[in-house]
């Protein structure tokens, strides 16, 4: 029996909105639409500029490697199947309503009528086959839309508006997995032109167009004029508001800031802390805060090797760790301590607060009983003529100063129970092949991903081994046979409350083996102007879309 | 020859035609540096851990599949002996070609040209401004006595030990957040580029206003001076005159150093005030182990080096007929 979608409701909005979209003006050239002070009724036209801290893509296509950076910007010009609202339900975009077949080995998507790229290409079943085929392309150099196709055995066009995704088993995750930026439909035709030419300004479905891309500066985006196929959740339908977006780099948190205040720009994103703190007394500043989905910022103690493969020593360490009051002292209160292996942003995120209290004498304790009772002349514990030092690894691209300076202060507060932590500050590359040696007790690797399956990839014992690139995302080396049973029913089951049991368990494992130090949600706060108006994270991977957005007068 | 007759000097054509033997050294010379930059670019970056496969196929949070991993090793030859990557990268330099970027799918010279202009226009306004600067700093500082020659002197150590982001922060905070006068980032217009020149231009008047001082001042008590002060010329007469020429001498030989000073600091400055650059690049290359545009950047910083060395010391031996050619 085909499981049809959990949404016939909305799928029936989106419906009507298309009705309506069809006879909605498109909007203005530039001219003001709206009411008199600009504050309630939308305004079409005018620049808006947007400047990230987060590194320049090297390739604009998301399916090429795929990281944060390239989901940023990629999402206003580029669509996926599907996206998720805020409740975190999967809802229609690209593609109008879909079934699973009973035996879960397949999935038949409706695609949304009358969407065409912005090279007129028509978006069709045979264009979600090829996107797939991309994306699983060694060719096209693909990672996290590779991974999160990897079930996917074919994908067949039944007719023009009907596709079927074959796999190899069950995916529960499938649809969390499609709506994310890095298997987002292109045009075949652009595909079709060679990875480097995509690379320069990929061609998509969505409100805006890539214009130019001038290296080391900006993008340009202009906004598409035919534009018809916002996501179920959107807040008004056509085209954008916006006339263009200029795409800015500054890497510099300060200048980025300073540039904000000084009107050089409308929006910027990674705010730090001390930032966020100064915008809050400053009038005219706007924050929006949108953490990441998928895994929580944690530290990840590895289970794998002395000392971390002593149970005993990775509570202690835990329970050393003086976590909450470098959280407040370090991000000033713009960041919530967690207590669970998964994003708040997740519904099926599962916190055991009470494991994580910070309890010095214990930690001694369970030293002591694990045979660390020595001490040398530094204080540090010591056995068998060796001395209890943890090697942390820490990339200076994913650790912001706040947090480089709280792994400091873990540092500290651990040392009391005798523990020598040795932080080293690395760029990308070393940190990458310092993990890929097994060369670390502790580590802090987030993980963006749309849905709890994000935790087989994080937990599940096949994730140890590396592969031959050294990459691997078991950090903690947890290996388990009843967590990987359980990651494994989870993925397969279409039970939703199954699946939700299997998550449950699957993390309570390991919350109370002691294999992470939860610490809180991926940061990811923007700043706006107040001018700025409608801004908001897509709740898939909580890049901004600027489809919505409106640039208020004055 | 005495110091400062002009009228001293050897025969025109056979002075020229060692200048230009002399250049000739000279860049046979760099020719070699070119090679030895290179190879020690080319090793140091290979020597440090990181693959730049996965380097350039995962981000974070992304993992590159087996798959991908090969196909760029094999793309970029990365799956060769590393002396066979060495011999085959500096056979296509020789030949002038670049290669390709690892990470950016672009050929590294037009990238790099296109990168070139943002970093030379910063630096030559950088050396003009730090030149005048220094210049003035010089001259009034030598005016003042004992009192004017300390504050000149202190001055000048001051801006010469300001590193490049302090001083940038503090401008933007100044000039952008508090005053609103400047922008904090690269604009279409020339305003954009104000906060960077400056921030680049103050520590290098402050080394070139050391020596300037120091060699104005001899200049003004040597017997050239003090002869054109008895034939009634002017105070301001001797400066500009005769002074002046002098106390520029060492100023120019400095500036083939202050080219490689201010591309080193256009690093610092380009990331904090987001200008399109080499540094920029270069910065991004290194994380990324892009070798090419490494070594790409590279030799472009030393060739224009020692072109900027060879014209300041033929320079030097223009303006002053005491060095032999």
């Amino acid at each position: 029996m085909p499981r049809t979608s959990r949404l016939p409701l909305l799928s029936s909005a989106l419906l009507g909105a298309l009705v309506l979209a069809g006879c909605t003006p498109s909007g203005g050239d530039g001219g003001a639409r709206g009411g008199p002070g600009g504050t309630g009724e939308p305004v079409a036209g005018g620049t808006l500029v947007y400047a990230s801290g987060d590194a320049e893509p090297t390739c604009l296509d998301p399916h090429v490697g795929g990281n944060y950076p390239q989901a940023l910007v990629s999402g206003q010009y580029l669509e996926s199947l599907v996206s998720r609202d805020s409740d975190g339900q999967i809802i229609p975009w690209l593609a109008a309503e879909w079934t699973e077949a009973a035996d879960g080995l397949s999935w038949t998507f409706i695609l949304r009528e009358d969407v065409t790229f912005t090279d007129g290409t028509p978006f069709d079943a045979a264009a979600v086959a090829a996107n797939v085929e991309h994306v699983k392309d060694p060719e096209t150099g693909s990672s996290t839309g590779y991974l999160a196709m990897g079930k996917v055995t074919a994908v067949e066009a039944v007719d023009a508006r009907t596709v079927t995704f074959r796999l190899s088993e069950p995916d529960s995750a499938l649809l969390e997995s499609l709506s994310q930026p890095w298997v987002a439909m292109q045009s075949p035709a652009g595909i079709a032109r060679g990875i480097d030419e995509n690379c320069e300004a990929p061609i998509g479905t969505g409100p805006f167009v890539v214009d130019e891309w001038v290296k080391q500066d900006s993008i340009t985006l202009l906004r598409n004029e035919e534009y018809a196929s916002p996501p179920a959740d959107a807040a008004h339908t056509g085209p954008a508001y916006l006339e263009s977006i200029v795409w800015r780099f500054i890497p510099e948190s300060a200048t980025r800031y300073a540039a904000l205040q000084s009107g050089e720009v409308d929006v910027i994103d990674n705010a730090q802390p001390d930032t966020l703190v100064a915008a809050a007394g400053e009038d005219g500043l706007t924050e929006l805060n949108a953490p990441r989905p998928g895994s929580s910022n944690r530290l990840e103690l590895n289970s794998g090797k002395a000392p971390f493969d002593d149970e005993r020593v990775r509570e202690a360490f835990i329970r050393s760790a003086s976590v909450d009051a470098g959280i407040e002292t370090l991000f000033f209160g713009t960041a919530e301590r967690s207590y669970s292996p998964l994003s708040s942003v997740e519904a099926l995120a599962h916190a055991e607060p009470d494991l994580f209290g910070y309890d010095l004498d214990a930690a001694q304790e369970l030293l002591d009983d694990a045979g660390w009772t020595q001490r040398d002349a530094e204080g540090y514990r010591v056995k068998d003529g060796q001395r209890l030092t943890l090697e942390f690894p820490v990339s200076t691209n994913q650790s912001i100063p706040a947090e480089q300076s709280l792994f400091e202060q873990i540092q500290a507060s651990t040392k009391e129970a005798g523990f020598e932590v040795r932080l080293s500050l690395l760029d990308l590359s070393s940190w990458y092949a310092v993990l890929a040696a097994n060369e670390y007790d502790v580590v802090s690797a987030p993980y963006t991903k749309v849905g709890p399956d994000v935790l087989r990839i994080l937990y599940s014992s096949s994730g140890i081994t590396p592969a031959p690139s050294g990459y691997f995302a078991n950090h903690a080396q947890v290996s388990i046979p009843r967590l990987d049973e359980l990651l494994t029913l989870a993925s397969q089951t279409s039970d939703p409350d199954a699946r939700a049991d299997y998550y449950e368990e699957a993390q309570t494992i390991v919350l109370e083996g002691f294999y992470i130090l939860p610490l809180y949600d991926q940061q990811n706060h923007y700043l706006l102007r107040d001018g700025v108006r409608g801004l908001r994270a897509l709740p898939t991977v909580s890049t901004p879309t600027l489809y919505d957005t409106w640039l208020a007068e004055g | 020859m005495t110091p400062g007759s002009p009228r001293a000097e050897p025969p025109a054509a056979g002075r020229a035609g060692r200048l230009a033997l002399r250049a000739l050294a000279r860049i046979g010379g760099g020719v070699l540096v070119l090679w030895a930059v290179a190879t020690l670019t080319f090793f140091a970056l290979r020597l440090i851990p990181g693959d730049p496969a996965q380097a350039l196929l995962g981000g974070p949070g992304s993992q590159a599949s087996e798959e991908a991993l090969a196909a760029v090793r094999a793309e970029y030859g990365l799956d060769q002996p590393l002396l066979a990557q060495y011999l085959r990268q500096l056979g296509r330099l020789a030949t002038g070609d670049f290669g390709s970027s690892y990470a950016l799918r672009t050929e590294v010279a037009p990238l790099l040209l296109s990168q070139l202009g943002g970093t030379l226009l910063l630096a030559v306004l950088a050396l003009a401004a730090g030149w005048v600067l220094a210049l003035l700093l010089a001259s009034w500082s030598t005016r003042g006595g004992r009192v004017g020659e300390r504050i000149g002197s202190a001055l000048e150590v001051v801006g010469a030990g300001l590193p490049h982001f302090w001083l940038a922060t503090v401008l933007i905070l100044v000039f952008s957040v508090g005053l609103g006068w400047l922008p904090p980032i690269s604009t279409p217009g020339p305003l954009g580029l104000v906060l960077p020149v400056v921030t680049l231009a103050v520590p290098l008047a402050g080394f070139l206003g050391q020596v300037m001082r120091e060699s104005l001042l001899d200049a003004l008590e040597a017997p050239f001076a003090l002869s054109a002060r008895a034939r009634g010329e002017s105070e301001g007469g001797v400066r500009r005159r005769h002074a002046l020429r002098h106390a520029a001498l060492p100023g120019v030989a400095l500036s083939g150093w202050a080219f490689g000073y201010l591309i080193s600091g256009a690093v610092v400055v380009e990331t904090i005030f987001a200008r399109p650059g080499l540094g920029r690049t270069l910065l991004n290359a290194v994380t990324e182990r892009d070798v090419p545009v490494v070594v790409g950047v590279v030799l472009l910083v030393a060739l224009a080096y020692i072109l900027v060395t060879v014209v300041t010391d033929i320079a030097a031996r223009i303006l002053d007929p005491r060095v032999p050619a």
